[in-house]
């Protein structure tokens, strides 16, 4: 149980730590500027929130499949399999979180008052400087709560990272699909503690987002 | 000489304006939707007019050559209605954005003359409409700009400190030599303050006032 624990604790760290570099970026770029394929990024972007996740496992699983150019490349790099390994399994992660990240940061970029940013214009502010002086902090709340809920998400998984990973025990066992198991072998009180300990990271995870999302209303932050 | 050559056209009306004006103070007044603020939003890089703005002897804009510098180039410093403070940042940090070298004695001075010594290193959030929007024309003058462009400075200041503010102003405008365009609906600042005044109506000029040689009549 400890171990697919840890599995599911290393995954979702890893996948939140990527998602951070990967959606501030991205949630820049579709809230300030207008380009050709916009949309069509948004909705991919999105789809993971609707996609049944064994959908989604399944064209991952594809796209990293030992025969597939991604697989064969990663192969010659790294000489491992990219399918069913912990690395495959961040990788899809990254996809399934992706809104998670990048939606509450959009919100948060958006909600930065105009003026802040003219102001940055007129005060010869360079765009590396409005962005780390004035956007980042003005959108740190919509960073912690993108954070949190990649974070939570990313240890809920279940369907992704069956398919992709293949519930290899202590290499892609996460404590999900550990507790899947237990259950189907009937082994209950190690089902209800796994569970109760999976309850009690998500509900952590969202009362963190709701305390900030109460806090950012309260000091009108980004208002 | 500084000129300003610009169209631009809006839902509401279309604004015009051809006039050239010197390193000097001009005050724009106007009735609600005249383009008061429009015109300093031309001249700040923050629309995109048609025509041409030359500032200091330097281009700003040239739709003709579709040239256009970008805010931070042209060095105006601005002061909207909105302060624009950075609420996680104190007082002097807000003065200092954009700053590339700070003139350690230029800013002590300028905090004493616009009356906020006291407050530099107080947050945003507990300052007052009035003293920040004083902490907003440090900001805008602590870089030392090419042109003050202010929409309205003193419009949250009381009577008293109006009196004193108007005098501060008049004497950075001639220390650094540079235009200053300001917005006001207040005649006691066209009348202290303004070399030109600009009167507008419907997005255009109306008319012109030049104060310089009246008083300089009158003195003689």
């Amino acid at each position: 149980m400890l171990e697919a624990l840890m599995i599911s604790l290393q995954l979702a760290l890893v996948t939140t730590a990527i998602l951070l570099l990967l959606a501030l970026p991205l949630a820049y770029l579709l809230t300030f500027k207008s380009f050709k394929g916009r949309t069509v990024l948004e909705v991919i972007i999105a789809l993971p929130l609707v996609l049944p996740p064994t959908v989604l496992g399944y064209y991952v699983l594809m796209m990293i499949a030992p025969d597939s150019t991604t697989g064969r490349i990663w192969q010659s790099v790294f000489d491992s399999s990219l399918a069913f390994s912990f690395s495959g399994m961040v990788f899809a992660s990254v996809l399934y979180s992706l809104p998670f990240a990048v939606q509450p940061m959009q919100q948060a970029l958006r909600a930065i008052p105009h003026s802040w940013l003219e102001m940055a214009q007129t005060q010869g502010l360079n765009l590396k400087q409005t962005l780390l002086d004035v956007m980042l902090p003005a959108a740190k709340d919509g960073v912690l709560v993108a954070a949190a809920l990649s974070f939570a998400h990313t240890m809920g998984e279940f369907g992704v990272v069956l398919m992709v990973g293949g519930s290899i025990p202590g290499e892609t066992k996460v404590a999900s699909i550990a507790l899947f198991e237990m259950v189907e072998m009937q082994q209950q009180s190690e089902a209800w503690m796994l569970a109760l300990i999976l309850l009690a990271v998500s509900f952590v995870m969202l009362s963190v987002v709701y305390t900030i999302n109460r806090q950012s209303l309260n000091m009108g932050v980004g208002k | 000489m500084n000129r300003i050559q610009i169209t631009i056209r809006r839902d509401t009306f279309d604004l015009q304006m051809d006039t050239s004006f010197a390193d000097e103070f001009i005050i724009i007044s106007g009735e609600n939707g005249a383009g008061k603020t429009t015109v300093l939003r031309c001249l700040a890089g923050l629309e995109q007019p048609q025509g041409q703005i030359v500032v200091m002897g330097k281009v700003w804009l040239d739709s003709s050559a579709e040239f256009v510098l970008s805010p931070g180039r042209r060095r105006a410093g601005c002061v909207w209605t909105d302060a624009a403070l950075l609420p996680w940042l104190n007082v002097e940090k807000n003065i200092l954005l954009g700053v590339k070298k700070i003139d350690e004695h230029w800013l002590t001075r300028l905090a004493e003359q616009l009356e906020i010594t006291v407050l530099m290193q107080r947050k945003p959030q507990m300052l007052s409409t009035g003293e920040a929007q004083r902490v907003a024309l440090a900001r805008a003058i602590c870089r030392k700009p090419a042109a003050l462009l202010l929409d309205e400075p003193f419009s949250a200041q009381a009577p008293a400190i109006r009196v004193r503010l108007r005098e501060t102003l008049k004497s950075i405008q001639a220390e650094l030599k540079i235009p200053v365009v300001m917005v006001s609906h207040d005649s006691e600042d066209a009348n202290v303050l303004g070399q030109q005044h600009w009167r507008m109506r419907e997005g255009k000029l109306l008319t012109e006032i030049l104060y310089t040689g009246i008083r300089q009549e009158m003195q003689a």
